[in-house]
């Protein structure tokens, strides 16, 4: 029985999956490539490629004061971001990758959900968040299918940022603009480390 | 209790409405109740298997129509169905089956026969067939950049049934959505969710129809595998001063460059040209915005275009992007221009030269030329600049050798100077080239040559078109001396003729020319020799044609063809070598006419001229001649021979045509015979008249051939003469015998009574027999009747003598016999005995000679000729002939009557003394 739920995203979602067994047992729908490594390099590259590019295309779609003062405003300061170490083995690594990722793609959800209706003529910006969140899906899917196949790891316990949709829209630009800062900072770290 | 009225007024209309709608359905189900019903429904069959349909009838129905499953008759689209296919199950199932089935959409209908003959419908149904569809083959996506991925595939044999193809797509966590391909493109599927990279996706197709379902193989692969990116786009071309053969490329990468790495196909090309070149693949496999393209020719335009992939080579090539050209900078002429010059005009002193050269093509300017610079140096003199931005500079030279020196300049700098040495006036061009020839290949026109043995600096090759219309304006190339062949560069047309010519070019001046003539491309000739007859004879014909203008040939005339015919024979073909222009058909035939015409052939086919017509004379010339000319001299030989010999025979001719009349003015009667009585007694009419009697006339006829054969009958001739003449004494004398004679016109025909009446006209004459008998002289003249008609000529001619005579016989009383003679002609009726006497005198000639000498002697035989007379009277109405034949038996008759005569006669004493007239004498009347 697949337990990696947070594939499905969604907008809202902010609550911890439900923890399953440790010892459940893992499959696929197919085996993974033998280079889903490389795949899973390729994509963080992708992501850090763009990493910046969606960052500054965020704050400057949400106009002032966003873009002057990127440091009060945009600070990496997200709280209970999941913690990543470079230094761990490929397996603690991907664990904290997936947790990474699923926290990332669950905000990029509510972010790209708060600027449709924030700024719904930012069609660039809203282009972007997707692609970084098809991406991040594709990327949850390959660490799934390595730790699946290869660790045989069936469940990674993963959290989520909090709920913006009581937040007024000022918050919501601002903790959106907070979560693409500290993106683009995790990112380079995480890519760095594959 | 208004609410509780209008509560029960709606409840009525309630319980109305559904009693309404509940008959409808009833009535409904009752209309729509069939008789029974086919099983299955919907039959879908795979073609060539068997199909068995069942048909069950209801109780209700069958016992209304009084029926079971025997009554079921099948049909398939109206057709029934044999009875063989059938099969009764039970009371209320009948079965068809159907073997084999081909492709079908047929309706296939139960029917009953009520009551056992009326057909009813009970059910029908549409039986579909086809087949299960294939595994799709050759399953393969391709990745727009930027847009959603598509698939497709081959689906295989045609299944002739709705199939339903679906992609289906997953990754190995999750499972994406169904892609379920429209029924227009069955073999392909956009997807709906944007591609993600770096993800392997695995993709298979299911086919579903009818008759079964199937799954192509699965495919897995990674999405940015199969991209195909976007061109790269702003591409720009810039050139280098420094580097004349360097143009720069610059583009901007598809955003797909940040996914994946690219490599890159960049090709090139002249602007003119129609093949691309292409960068080696290995300069451009690397992800980059420009490239640097080298070794191009110097202020030449390049167009570049360039596409992209995938570095690794997976995915697909991009579209190529726009065109972008660039033009390299310039660079020195690589060569000095082709230089040569023409002498325009040449006094005793001086000459007009034009120097011309060829513009540099725009491979060897390598940028554009701003003008020329032009070197004359005269022998042993100082030089002369000149620059020129033409392509030829006029210029008077001495009669001096020259050295002309050019040389072409552009921006960069000027080319290598050409150097022409311009000999002095007497200068004698000698060793030309040899073997000169000239030939198409390849669409060019290509002049080979053997080069002489002297060190040739350049050749210079001109040519112009040959043309009867137009003048020969050259056009000139300039080759190395160290070649001897080269094609004509310039703008040449097919089937014109082309004098070329071959000058080499030597270090003192232009050697010999030499020339030839060529066709680019030779064609049929536009016209036709117009062939002509330049003489015609009775069995042949010399034909004669020009030779064709040079502007209508359209290449070298090999040979001409000549057709001939006649209009009902085949036609005749000769060929005649082209350097003829006159040909001789032999073996005609004469007097016919003939159609002939001349095709004039080059190697690309012939052109017929015009068609001909003569006609052969039926005599050849000088064979009328020959004819006529051998005819007329036989004839002429015939006529002189002839004329020979009547000069000959004279005599005798005129003794038969034109005897000779005596001319009395010459007689001399006292010469006669001293014994003859006085004339008077023999002219005196009246004294004849008196008495009737000559007693002083003797008449002896003596004929020299006749002397043997009639001695006899010369006695009883003698006899009757002596008679004759005593009877013509009696009668009328000479005029008396002419009369007779005149009487020859037939008394039935009216032209001959009046050609009677004209020969009344005439003078008769007697003829005087000179020759005596046996050479004895005659004592006295004899008179002999004559036959002849002949005027007196002597008489016409000299009027006078027949004066003297007249006026001798006036004297002598012969006028009055004159007379009588005119009066007895004058009359129709003299004698028409006699004239059939003479009609059959005319009959024959044969006989003539005979006749004539019978009848003399009948003229000259008064007794005789009474007898004839006699005779004839007999025969009158006889035919002219049956009147000869009996007149020839009457002459013998009368022969043996006169020899009868003579005898009766010969015992009478022999005298000359006139006889009385007998029996049968000539009676004047």
């Amino acid at each position: 029985m697949p337990l990696l739920l947070v594939l499905h995203w969604k907008h809202g979602a902010g609550s911890p999956l439900p923890i399953t067994p440790v010892n459940a047992t893992c499959a696929t729908r197919h085996p993974c490539p033998s280079n889903v490594m490389s795949q899973i390099r390729n994509q963080l590259a992708q992501l850090n490629s763009s990493a910046n590019a969606l960052f500054i295309l965020y704050y400057t779609a949400q106009g002032e004061p966003f873009p002057n003062n990127l440091d009060k405003l945009c600070a990496p300061n997200v709280t209970d971001f999941p913690p990543f170490h470079a230094n761990g083995t490929e397996k603690v690594k991907l664990v904290e990758l997936y947790r990474i990722i699923a926290y990332l793609g669950a905000a990029l959800g509510n972010i790209t959900h708060d600027q449709k209706l924030l700024n719904p003529n930012a069609l660039s910006l809203h282009s972007k968040l997707s692609v970084t969140a098809d991406v991040m899906r594709g990327l949850l899917s390959n660490v799934h299918c390595r730790l699946c196949n290869k660790y045989h790891v069936a469940h990674v316990d993963v959290t989520y940022g909090p709920d913006t949709s009581d937040k007024d829209v000022f918050q919501k630009k601002k903790l959106g603009c907070q979560l693409l800062g500290k993106y683009k900072q995790v990112i380079g770290v995480v890519t760095q480390a594959f | 209790m208004i609410w509780k009225y209008t509560s029960k007024m709606m409840l009525k209309v309630w319980l109305v409405q559904v009693l309404v709608v509940f008959l409808i359905t009833e009535c409904i189900g009752e209309l729509v109740d069939t008789c029974g019903v086919i099983s299955p429904e919907s039959p879908v069959i795979q073609s060539g298997s068997n199909f068995t349909a069942f048909c069950v009838l209801k109780e209700k129905c069958m016992s209304v129509y009084e029926v079971n499953a025997s009554h079921i008759i099948w049909k398939v689209n109206r057709v029934l169905i044999p009875e063989e296919q059938y099969t009764v199950i039970n009371a209320t199932t009948s079965s068809v089956t159907f073997t084999n089935t081909g492709l079908l959409n047929v309706q296939l209908i139960c029917n009953i026969l009520a009551y056992g003959q009326i057909e009813m419908n009970v059910y029908g149904v549409r039986i579909q067939t086809g087949f299960p569809p294939e595994k799709p083959k050759n399953l393969n996506c391709v990745v727009k950049e930027g847009k959603k991925m598509l698939c497709q595939w081959d689906p295989g044999r045609e299944t002739h049934l709705e199939t339903n193809y679906t992609l289906k797509s997953e990754w190995a966590t999750e499972k994406f959505d169904d892609c379920k391909a429209k029924p227009d493109t069955p073999t392909s599927c956009l997807v709906d969710y944007s591609p993600v990279y770096f993800v392997n996706i695995e993709v298979w197709v299911e086919a579903q129809n009818a008759l079964g379902k199937v799954s192509s193989d699965h495919i897995n692969f990674d999405p940015v595998d199969k991209v195909k990116p976007n061109p790269p786009r702003n591409l720009s071309v810039s050139n280098s001063e420094e580097l004349s053969s360097i143009l720069k490329l610059t583009w901007i990468n598809p955003s797909i460059m940040n996914v994946m790495r690219l490599k890159y196909d960049i090709h090139y090309k002249t602007k003119d040209a129609s093949t691309w070149s292409q960068i080696p693949p290995e300069d451009t496999a690397t992800t980059r915005t420009s490239f640097t393209v080298q070794d191009l020719k110097p202020f030449t335009e390049y167009v570049f275009r360039i596409r992209c992939m995938k570095a690794d080579g997976k995915g697909f090539w991009s579209d190529w992007s726009r065109d972008a050209s660039g033009i390299t900078y310039e660079a020195r002429p690589s060569k000095a221009p082709s230089f040569w010059y023409k002498i325009l005009s040449h006094t005793q002193d001086s000459r007009s030269a034009q120097l011309i050269w060829k513009a540099l093509p725009p491979s060897e300017a390598n940028g554009k030329i701003l003008d020329y610079e032009v070197t004359l140096t005269r022998w042993k003199s100082c030089s002369q600049n000149y620059t020129v931005s033409d392509t030829n500079f006029t210029v008077n030279l001495t009669n001096d050798r020259y050295i002309a020196t050019l040389a072409a300049r552009n921006l960069v700098d000027k080319s290598d100077t050409s150097i022409l040495t311009i000999p002095a006036c007497d200068f004698q061009a000698t060793h030309p080239v040899t073997d000169l020839k000239a030939y198409p290949k390849d669409n060019v026109l290509w002049v080979e040559w053997t080069p002489p043995n002297k060190a040739v600096r350049k050749y210079i090759l001109e040519w112009c078109v040959l043309s009867d219309k137009s003048p020969c304006v050259p056009d000139w190339q300039q080759e190395s001396g160290t070649i001897h062949r080269t094609y004509l560069r310039g703008k040449l047309m097919e089937s014109k003729c082309y004098l070329i010519t071959v000058t080499p070019v030597y270090g003192d001046g232009p050697g010999s020319p030499e020339s030839t003539k060529a066709y680019l491309k030779q064609a049929p000739p536009s016209k036709g020799p117009t062939v002509r007859t330049k003489k015609v004879g009775k069995n042949e014909a010399v034909l004669e044609w020009d030779q064709l203008p040079v502007d209508v040939q359209n290449g070298f005339i090999r040979n001409y063809t000549i057709f001939y015919r006649t209009i009902i024979g085949n036609e005749t073909a000769v060929n005649v070598d082209s350097s003829h222009t006159e040909y001789t058909l032999s073996s005609l035939t004469s007097d016919t006419l003939y159609m002939v015409r001349m095709t004039a052939y080059t190697d690309e086919g012939g052109k017929d001229g015009p068609e001909f017509t003569f006609t052969t004379p039926k005599f050849a010339q000088g064979e009328i001649e020959a004819i006529v000319v051998p005819v007329c001299l036989a004839f002429l030989l015939t006529t002189l021979l002839g004329v020979l010999f009547c000069f000959n025979k004279r005599d005798l001719i005129k003794k038969h045509i034109w005897p000779n009349v005596p001319d009395p003015s010459k007689s001399h009667i006292a010469q006669w015979s001293p014994h003859t009585p006085p004339r008077h007694n023999f002219n005196s009419k009246d004294q004849i008249y008196s008495d009737g009697n000559f007693t002083d006339v003797s008449v002896v006829e003596i004929e020299a051939n006749d002397k043997k054969t009639f001695p006899e009958d010369l006695k009883s001739l003698d006899l009757f003469k002596k008679e004759k003449v005593s009877t013509e004494g009696h009668s009328s004398g000479i005029g008396g015998s002419s009369c007779m004679s005149s009487s020859r016109p037939s008394i039935s025909s009216g032209d001959e009574n009046e050609s009677a009446q004209n020969t009344s006209s005439t003078v008769q004459y007697s003829t005087v027999v000179h020759s005596g008998y046996r050479h004895q002289v005659p004592s006295v003249q004899v008179f002999s009747r004559s036959e002849s008609t002949q005027p007196l000529l002597d008489s016409e001619e000299r009027p006078e003598d027949l004066q003297l005579v007249d006026n001798v016989d006036s004297g002598d009383g012969l006028l009055p016999q004159q007379q009588y003679f005119k009066q007895n002609c004058s009359q129709p009726k003299s004698s028409p005995d006699i004239s059939h006497f003479e009609s059959s005198k005319q009959v024959s000639s044969s006989n003539e000679e005979d006749f004539l000498r019978l009848k003399q002697q009948q003229i000259s035989d008064p007794v005789s000729q009474s007898y004839g007379a006699e005779q004839m009277k007999m025969f009158q109405g006889v035919s002219t002939t049956d009147a000869f034949g009996f007149e020839t038996e009457t002459q013998a008759e009368k022969l043996e009557t006169l020899g009868m005569e003579a005898a009766l006669d010969e015992g009478m004493p022999k005298s000359y003394l006139p006889q009385t007239v007998r029996r049968g004498g000539y009676m004047p009347q």
